[in-house]
């Protein structure tokens, strides 16, 4: 039988935990950093959490600058993108109101009526609804932060909870300050990528702390910082592997998915990216912070 | 085969190829059959078969200004028939205050006022009446007119000749539309922009100073023309018939006037007509839709048939659009379109075309990698994740689950995700390897070890996932539920059918040792 596999040895050996003040700083830094631009630059909301119009169209023989002519003569506020190949322009509007929009999209179709071929796609959204969505979408993160605390809570020691969910409060603000310094549009698309961030990098982490676990039990002499160690090496390959699959698969998303979905495909590449750090450099340091097994004062 | 049950072989099996076969139906895509089979198929949904999803939200504001203007109305109505007089009328937001000149009868028109609208909150002090809308009185508007608004926009729909569309209340105030193949929304929009309401009015064309000085004596009202704003008309404020006696109205063509609306009402509002114009001969009638004046002929004979014409300056798509909204009803307060997304069919041809590739690249990627890695384990992982791919599809069938465009970029997601279980066990199966020699003992504890690993990880998958379609919405639930059924399938595919390809194949290989 072959195998690349053996590339990684089956039990390596290399001392992440060494270098845990280093990985440390850097992703306190990185948090700072994301929350800083999060408060001053924020992120390039879409539609769905700004309110608006969105118009997508593809011309014949017309370029983006005419189009913009024709239309920035009616409108001050219109912005226009190709949108994967020059033939498909993005047009999007602000709008004060409901009835205003209803009638703004009714004028846009008609004045660019003779150099467009198909309107391909025209979305709505309101003030009030968007306001909405954009609770609701912080609701689902916060949820399912709580809700995967309490299940690792259940499974494992709390202690285990806690690293899990600073990994993951890690893991959403990183992504949130690469989206922004990469003005990645953020719509309810990127929500999902989010939560599934969310589920994926503690997928990593549970998969570690299981083998934490395991060697506590089966290791009851071992230094702490050489049992993580040795957890994190055991499931390395695994860690690598499966983070190599998921990335291949969100890559082919990212290159042939299409225009619409290559922002979550993005954010998900960032994320899986982040997430697998950080279950290897945040999560298991962070079980450091607390003193495991008390059965060794009783030795 | 050694060391496995033939039971669990059987399950094995027959559960792959159910999940195979229930796919066939979403592979073929045949739109129109009949077929019992093959009709459990994917629904596409909107983003990628194109059409229009609209949101509306029933103005109850509206309502509830009307509600009070008819508080206003009755307690004027009843102080004149008990002879007191009002000194002064205050509107407020949720609440009429009506002063008395004098405090003597106050209770008997709050009584007779409670006799005509049960439920509203009325308080007396001194010579003041408050009549207030209460929360529960709110409810009863809002229950009942979000009930005839879907009536009325079903109807409308239906009479725009839309196929398959789903109309159905969401939250409090608002209606959800989803129109398949819609490819003209604007005109959908048109029709459901309007209340129309429609009521025929006397005209009062004596009394001018009033119109002059823009102020309606009590029991009239002032109402402008369609086209010319400068031109009023003081009008009987009790309409002689409305909208609700019409049984039939279609676009005509009239020689003279162009096109038109014909109508009939039904014996009531015939009787009511007719009595009106008998008495009326000489004046004018106005037709008043959604609060302006369309036309307001003479009244030159008794109009007793029951049927008529409106005229105005219709084009024939105006002419029928209105007629259809007339036949349909109107709504009891205007909707206003609150969220819209209207995909065309050339878009969404091209997401399943782009996601379909994206899939197969990724599923190809990965299954490379996989026997890169891991040889003649990594190819039954491959059948398996093959399988997987199938199971979902069949799940999403025969579930009737909508698929969208997020839902696609889940099952791509899945595909890179889903081996991890193998993954996992493949790598448990490495360590045990190097512990001792017996291969089914090695392969048994492999699998045995990783067991609550895949469990608890993918659990806290699924919790993402479950809480995304509690908050998402439309195209995101979509995701979510390809993406729980991923996962679901993939700890099915790991733990059943990777197993038993690997026992398969270790029997017939006849292995001695194992190195993974």
């Amino acid at each position: 039988m072959f195998g690349l596999n053996k590339i990684i040895p089956v039990e390596p050996n290399i001392n992440f935990l060494s270098l845990r003040r280093n990985f440390l700083i850097f992703s306190i830094l990185a948090m700072l950093i994301s929350i800083f631009l999060l408060s001053i630059k924020g992120l390039n909301l879409g539609i769905d959490f700004k309110g608006g119009t969105l118009i997508e169209v593809s011309t014949k023989n017309t370029s983006i600058g005419e189009l913009r002519e024709i239309l920035s003569s009616s409108y001050s506020d219109v912005s226009l993108q190709e949108f994967g190949n020059e033939n498909i322009i993005l047009i999007r509007l602000q709008n004060k109101n409901n009835q205003e929009s209803i009638e703004t999209v009714n004028s846009v179709k008609n004045l660019i009526q003779d150099n467009v071929v198909e309107f391909r796609r025209s979305e709505f959204v309101g003030p009030t609804i968007s306001s909405e969505l954009l609770f609701r979408g912080f609701q689902a993160v916060s949820f399912a932060l709580i809700a995967i605390l309490i299940y690792i809570w259940l499974r494992f020691e709390w202690q285990f909870g806690f690293g899990a969910v600073v990994a993951l409060t890690h893991d959403v603000l990183f992504t949130l300050g690469l989206l922004s310094i990469l003005n990645v549009e953020f719509s309810l698309a990127t929500i999902a990528a989010i939560l599934t961030i969310a589920g994926y990098s503690i997928n990593d982490t549970v998969v570690i702390f299981d083998r934490v676990r395991e060697n506590l039990r089966k290791y009851k002499k071992l230094e702490l910082v050489d049992l993580f160690n040795l957890s994190v090496n055991n499931t390395l390959s695994r860690t690598i592997m499966t983070s190599l699959t998921t990335l291949l698969a969100l890559v082919s998303l990212f290159i042939f998915g299409g225009e619409v979905i290559r922002p979550f495909a993005l954010t998900m590449i960032i994320g899986v990216i982040i997430g697998t750090y950080s279950s290897v450099f945040i999560a298991v340091p962070t079980l450091l912070i607390f003193k495991f097994r008390p059965q060794d004062e009783d030795d | 085969m050694k060391n496995y049950p033939i039971w669990k072989s059987f399950t094995v099996v027959s559960l792959v190829l159910l999940g195979i076969i229930f796919a066939v139906p979403s592979i073929i895509y045949d739109e129109n059959s009949e077929n019992w089979f093959l009709k459990n198929k994917i629904n596409l949904g909107l983003d990628l078969q194109g059409g229009s999803y609209l949101l509306l939200e029933v103005q109850l504001d509206v309502l509830y200004k009307e509600e009070l203007d008819n508080f206003v109305d009755s307690v004027r109505l009843i102080s004149r028939d008990q002879a007191v007089k009002i000194e002064k009328i205050d509107i407020q937001e949720n609440e009429v205050l009506v002063f008395f000149a004098n405090k003597d009868k106050i209770k008997d028109i709050r009584d007779s006022f409670f006799q005509m609208y049960r439920g509203v909150s009325l308080q007396i002090k001194d010579n003041k009446l408050s009549i207030k809308l209460n929360d529960e009185y709110k409810k009863t508007i809002q229950d009942s007119a979000i009930k005839q608004s879907l009536e009325i926009v079903r109807k409308r729909i239906d009479e725009s000749g839309t196929k398959e569309p789903l109309i159905q209340r969401s939250g409090k105030k608002r209606i959800l539309l989803q129109l398949p193949g819609v490819k003209d929304p604007e005109r959908i929009k048109d029709l459901l922009g309007k209340t129309a309401k429609l009521t025929f009015h006397i005209v009062d064309d004596e009394n001018t100073s009033a119109l002059n000085n823009n102020l309606a004596p009590f029991g009239k009202m002032i109402v402008l023309d369609i086209y010319d704003e400068n031109i009023k008309y003081l009008l009987n404020k009790r309409a002689v018939v409305g909208g609700e006696n019409l049984v039939d109205a279609k676009g005509s063509f009239d020689q003279t006037e162009g096109h038109a609306v014909s109508f009939r009402f039904d014996t009531e509002g015939a009787q009511k007509f007719g009595k009106v114009t008998t008495n009326n001969i000489g004046k004018r009638m106005a037709v008043v839709l959604d609060g302006v004046v369309i036309t307001a002929p003479r009244i030159s004979s008794a109009i007793t048939g029951g049927s008529g014409i409106i005229t105005g300056n219709f084009n024939a798509q105006e002419a029928s659009d209105l007629a259809v909204l007339l036949r349909a009803g109107a709504l009891p307060a205007p909707l206003e379109i609150v969220e819209e997304r209207s995909v065309g069919a050339g878009l969404g041809a091209d997401s399943i075309a782009a996601g379909q590739i994206a899939a197969i690249i990724g599923m190809v990627l990965v299954c490379i990698f996989m026997i890169l890695i891991y040889g003649t384990f990594g190819a039954l992982a491959n059948v398996s994740l093959i399988v997987n791919l199938f199971i979902i599809i069949s799940l999403l069938g025969t579930i009737g689950a909508t698929l969208t465009l997020p839902g696609i970029a889940g099952i791509v997601l899945t595909i890179g995700m889903a081996v991890d279980a193998n993954v996992l066990i493949f790598e448990r199966i490495k360590e045990e390897s190097l512990k001792q020699t017996k291969v089914f003992q090695i392969v048994k504890n492999g699998f045995d070890r990783a067991m609550s690993t895949i469990l608890d990880a993918n659990i806290t998958t699924l919790i993402a996932a479950v809480l995304l379609f509690a908050f998402g919405s439309g195209p995101i639930r979509g995701f979510s539920i390809t993406l729980s059924l991923g996962v679901i399938a993939s700890m099915f595919t790991a733990l059943m059918l990777t197993n038993f390809l690997v026992y398969l194949y270790l029997s017939f290989a006849n292995k001695k040792e194992l190195k993974l």
